[in-house]
């Protein structure tokens, strides 16, 4: 079962935190293919977010394909996520590359700096955008 | 779950009952209605055992002092007269204070104190229309403030009546209190006193000022009603010759000399056999003395006509509250 | 699209002689959203709501509520004024059999314990013995007990304390969620409401600032960061202020915007702060927010 935390100051959507909660609970194996996902009720209930939200986060994993939603029954878990087993060849040279810039003398800060830039370049998914009618969290629909 | 929120708004067809209000009506003025009960039940004994023991001593003690004529020691029950017309005074007291009672809580208790804290939106959102909610303040109050006020004033007519020509200070029928008291003006004026009170809280939005409001315009009504007492039935004349001065008894209405010229005039005294009133009475022409009044048959349409009046006022108020209510909450139909 | 659960229609209301407490009010709130109603103290949120609940007569135009007029509409909508009115010589357990019994077949007493469930009450206790916080739940549990398809609560939150608030508001969430409930709930603190609400109106001096999705209303503004003396024309400005080099300002952007300008979408406070402190900004047409969905 997933417990959603939220928080607040994080700057994130809401509907995003949870998308990414639950992506994470499938990743981590704490939701199976099978497995139901909470009611909106029970979300909102627990969190106080809005119900649209949930249901917003719901829709969106479901376009992911990574939920089905079975009318009357509640939303179940399709398939898992594995994306970054232990023993990936991006994991082993993510190593290697960690490895290099710890011998070149790179702080953990300087690392974890380097790395986030690389992220925002290739997944822009927070950054800050310049086109005005665009939706904050590029939500598509 | 998610279907649920997909497709809202969709409650299930449910019976519209009617909301059981009256026994929270009762549950909420409950001290008040222990309160005005044990004050109805008292005064009711009181004026029970005026009726009966005491006008039994006071007879008694009132035949004894009649049959001392002028014996010098005479031995009667001075205390039992003295305590009848006290407990007298007292119960008429009470039931002429009904009506200022049943106003005040009408416009401090009943909707005063609603419309203040605010706990009448509630009724108005809890199922309960503002009409209903003011008809079910307004009929329930009635019915027992009719029921009560017409117990007291029922057996303060008995207890008057049986004392009534065996007590030689008994108060005349005419006598203000005891005229009122008798009768059913109390009824009305309690009744009328009701529907001050909840308009008064529905104007006034405060219990305190809704209160002394209702009691206040409950003075007033009384206050005109009582003076255009003698006028609300046509009285009778009585003629009497110039010696005799005006007389007949009863509910005095107005009083002269008539003119040899048919007309009516003040008196300028009351009798012609002193020598300066016969002048005077001859200068002006008097031929006899008038007194328009009310005899003890005009009682009860006089009581008729005054309590007609005030349910009459009543029944306006209350148009009014409900008029009041109509136009604040916005509400176009019952 | 079903009936709104709420529409106004140059609504006014003022009371005797005074000034306006609301005057030409006009918008529409879709059935099954949980609308925050901001405003500064005194700006008519809690004129606008009694209008709503049927108990105000509006001096100029109408309102509706869920499709009928607010008085019709009565039996169908909670309400919950701000300073929670109960009946002090009850006690919590009489409060919600006079719900049941003033409800007849629409009380949901599960519902309305489970609102009274959380806060320790003791049901024999008398509401005139109550914390402020504790009548709220009783107050709360009554208006949800009637299962209304509305809920209108003025200022709900204000008495307690920051775990039952958040208790009683994921209980308010789930209604709307179970039952497709429409809640309207005003506030002067935005922040409390930020992740509840899905629709905002925004009140200010009587009048209706902004109305509408909170994400499309975002989404119409942009926070920018541009050199002083930065030309903003011809974007619609909320709010500009120059601080040595640098001008922020609050916009609704009808262009591209210049690439040195810093951009970044306002939180709903943000947007709510800059038309609190602009008075005179321009609210947006409606046909800009359509055109941002």
């Amino acid at each position: 079962m997933v417990d959603y935390r939220i928080d607040r100051r994080s700057g994130v959507a809401t509907y995003v935190q949870i998308v990414q909660q639950t992506k994470q609970a499938i990743r981590l194996g704490l939701l199976a293919p099978g497995d139901k996902l909470p009611t909106a009720r029970e979300v909102v209930e627990a969190t106080a977010v809005n119900p649209n939200t949930v249901l917003k986060a719901y829709r969106e994993l479901e376009r992911e394909g990574l939920v089905e939603a079975r009318r009357g029954l509640g939303t179940f878990v399709r398939r898992s996520l594995g994306a970054a087993p232990a023993d990936s060849p991006l994991r082993a040279e993510l190593e290697d590359w960690a490895a290099r810039a710890r011998e070149s003398g790179l702080e953990r800060e300087d690392v974890a700096a380097l790395f986030t830039a690389v992220l925002e370049t290739h997944y822009p998914e927070r950054a800050a955008h310049a086109a005005p009618a665009h939706t904050p969290q590029g939500d598509p629909s | 779950m998610t279907a649920a929120l997909t497709a809202p708004a969709a409650p299930a067809a449910r019976p519209a009952g009617v909301p059981r209000q009256w026994r929270w009506l009762a549950r909420l003025h409950r001290s008040a209605l222990i309160g005005g009960g044990a004050l109805v039940l008292l005064t009711a004994a009181a004026l029970v055992w005026l009726g009966g023991p005491l006008t039994d001593a006071s007879a008694a003690a009132w035949k004894a002092y009649d049959a001392c004529g002028f014996t010098p020691r005479c031995s009667y029950d001075q205390s039992a007269i003295l305590l009848y017309k006290d407990v007298y005074n007292y119960v008429t007291f009470a039931v002429l204070a009904v009506p200022f009672l049943v106003a005040a809580w009408a416009g401090g208790a009943l909707v005063g104190r609603e419309t203040e804290s605010g706990t009448a939106s509630l009724a108005w959102t809890q199922g309960v229309s503002p009409a209903r909610w003011l008809a079910s303040r307004l009929v329930l109050p009635a019915v027992l403030t009719v029921a009560g006020t017409g117990l007291l004033a029922a057996l303060h007519r008995w207890a008057w009546e049986t004392g009534r020509d065996r007590i030689d200070t008994a108060k005349f029928w005419y006598d203000a209190a005891t005229f009122h008291a008798n009768g059913i003006v109390p009824v009305g004026l309690a009744l009328a006193g009701l529907a001050a009170g909840a308009l008064a809280g529905l104007v006034l939005r405060r219990a305190m000022a809704a209160l002394a409001a209702a009691a206040v315009a409950v003075g007033v009504l009384w206050g005109a009603v009582h003076a255009a007492l003698p006028y609300l039935w046509p009285s009778v004349t009585r003629v009497t010759a110039l010696d005799e001065g005006p007389l007949g008894r009863g509910l005095h209405v107005g009083e002269g000399v008539l003119t040899a010229g048919g007309g009516r005039a003040a008196a300028p005294c009351l009798t012609s056999r002193m020598q300066g009133c016969r002048d005077t009475l001859a200068d002006m022409g008097a031929t006899a003395f008038y007194r328009d009044l009310h005899p003890a048959s005009h009682y009860w349409p006089l009581q008729l006509v005054a309590t007609g009046i005030l349910l009459a006022v009543a029944g306006l108020l209350t148009y009014a509250a409900f008029r009041v209510l109509r136009r604040t909450t916005g509400t176009t139909r019952g | 699209m079903t009936v709104p659960a709420l529409e106004a229609d140059a609504l006014g209301k003022r009371f005797g002689r005074r000034a306006w407490a609301l005057r030409d009010c006009s918008f529409r709130l879709p059935a099954a959203r949980v609308c925050a109603v901001v405003g500064s103290n005194g700006a008519g949120k809690s004129t606008l709501l009694a209008l709503a609940a049927g108990l105000l007569a509006p001096t100029e135009g109408t309102v509706r509520v869920l499709g009928a007029h607010p008085a019709a509409a009565r039996p169908r909508v909670g309400f919950v004024a701000q300073d929670k009115p109960l009946y002090p010589q009850l006690t919590v357990a009489e409060t919600l059999r006079m719900g049941a019994d003033l409800n007849p077949g629409r009380w949901d007493a599960d519902t309305a314990h489970r609102a009274v469930a959380g806060g320790d009450l003791d049901p024999g206790r008398r509401i005139r013995a109550l914390s402020g916080g504790q009548r709220t739940r009783v107050a709360l549990a009554l208006a949800l007990g009637k299962r209304p398809e509305l809920l209108l609560l003025d200022e709900p939150m204000a008495d307690l304390d920051p775990l039952a608030r958040h208790e009683l508001m994921g209980l308010l969430m789930g209604e709307a969620a179970a039952h497709g409930t429409t809640v309207v709930m005003s506030s002067h603190v935005v922040a409390e409401l930020e992740d509840s609400c899905d629709h905002l109106l925004l009140i200010g001096g009587g009048q209706v600032r902004l109305s509408g999705e909170i994400d499309d209303l975002l989404a119409a503004h942009t926070r920018v960061t541009a050199p002083a003396g930065a030309d903003l024309a011809p974007h619609e400005v909320v709010e500009s202020r120059t601080t040595g080099r640098q001008l922020s300002a609050v916009i609704r952007p009808s262009g591209p915007l210049p690439d040195d300008w810093r951009t970044h979408t306002p939180s709903l406070e943000e947007l709510v702060l800059s038309y609190l402190r602009n008075p005179t900004a321009p609210a947006p047409a409606p046909e800009i927010l359509e055109a941002a969905v």
